[in-house]
């Protein structure tokens, strides 16, 4: 007998069987040992509240009310930014009017040869110098 | 016909995404898909109380993974390719179990079948069980899903992955095994 003939003789049917009635219970068995599974239960979704609902914007003003209040607090602590322009300073005014003060304290880079202009003009005299060393 | 089984499919596909359907349909799955499971189990396993088991096995795995599956691949398909894991990763263990090895699995096939109880008794059909006990698993996949359950080799195709061109090869060695099978054992 040739394999063709053997397979059509065959017809499909691998001789094996099951119990009477197995598909039927099976299917029966199967479907109710199912076990639970988490997404089957519906989650009870609570309605949200009003707060709920303004807490993200509330969050946002607190945080600007926070860069404002760190803005203002850096502006407190700079030093005061009081008048100093000699024009609205009556003090400083004077000051810069007086030459013997403005002399003294002010314009510190003064010439020898300007030094020595002012000596001789008030009749210093080098001589005077080695005078005053003896 | 095939046309009203894609879209009873496709329905039942909508169903199983809804989780308040999700378990009515499934529990249609498994009165559509038992009995092809079944056999697809036995074939390769040979032994009723182990084919049982691995169907028990087959329909758990999918259900618990009903999430992954998103309706890409026709469910048969899906059904077929867990059914088959099942029964290779089965085959595997008991190999290991019983310390035989992929030479030897042939005779512990046999063996199998010669002690099974669920027959019919028609010795032409038990000697091509003995044949086709012979083929390599792969091979035997092939036969029984050609033969047997008389599917389209593209349909085979998707649930092995195998080319067509392979399938067609494949099955037209394990007929002439078999053949060698009968002319042997005459």
């Amino acid at each position: 007998m040739k394999h063709e003939d053997i397979l059509k003789t065959v017809n499909r049917q691998s001789g094996m069987t099951v119990p009477d009635g197995f598909f039927e219970d099976f299917a029966v068995r199967m479907a109710a040992s199912l076990p639970e599974q988490k997404w089957e239960t519906p989650q009870n979704e609570l309605p949200r509240s009003l707060w709920n609902k303004v807490r993200p914007y509330m969050y946002m003003a607190a945080m600007f009310l926070g860069v404002w209040c760190m803005m203002k607090m850096f502006d407190l602590m700079r030093p005061s930014n009081s008048d100093l322009s000699i024009e609205n300073n009556a003090i400083l005014s004077e000051a810069v009017s007086n030459d013997d003060f403005m002399n003294d304290y002010c314009l510190t880079d003064i010439e020898n040869s300007d030094l020595l202009e002012d000596l001789y003009s008030e009749g210093f005299t080098p001589t005077a110098l080695s005078m005053l060393d003896n | 016909m095939a046309e009203d089984t894609t879209s009873n499919d496709q329905t039942l596909i909508d169903q199983l995404r809804d989780p308040s359907t999700c378990r009515k349909a499934f529990g249609q799955v498994i009165a559509i898909y038992t009995e092809p499971l079944y056999w697809q189990i036995r074939r390769m396993v040979d032994n009723h109380d182990d084919a049982n088991d691995l169907l028990q096995n087959t329909f758990l795995k999918a259900w618990t993974s009903i999430e992954n599956f998103r309706g890409d691949a026709k469910l048969s398909t899906w059904l077929h390719k867990i059914a088959i894991n099942e029964s290779l990763s089965f085959l595997e263990r008991e190999r290991k179990r019983q310390n035989v090895s992929l030479d030897d699995e042939e005779s512990h096939l046999i063996q199998v079948i010669e002690a099974d109880t669920n027959i019919d008794g028609d010795q032409l059909k038990l000697k091509l069980r003995k044949a086709v006990a012979t083929l390599p698993e792969k091979q035997r996949l092939v036969f029984n899903m050609k033969y047997y359950d008389d599917m389209k080799y593209e349909e085979i195709s998707d649930i092995l992955g195998t080319s067509v061109g392979a399938l067609k090869a494949s099955y037209h060695l394990a007929v002439k095994k078999i053949e060698q099978y009968f002319e042997d054992n005459d």
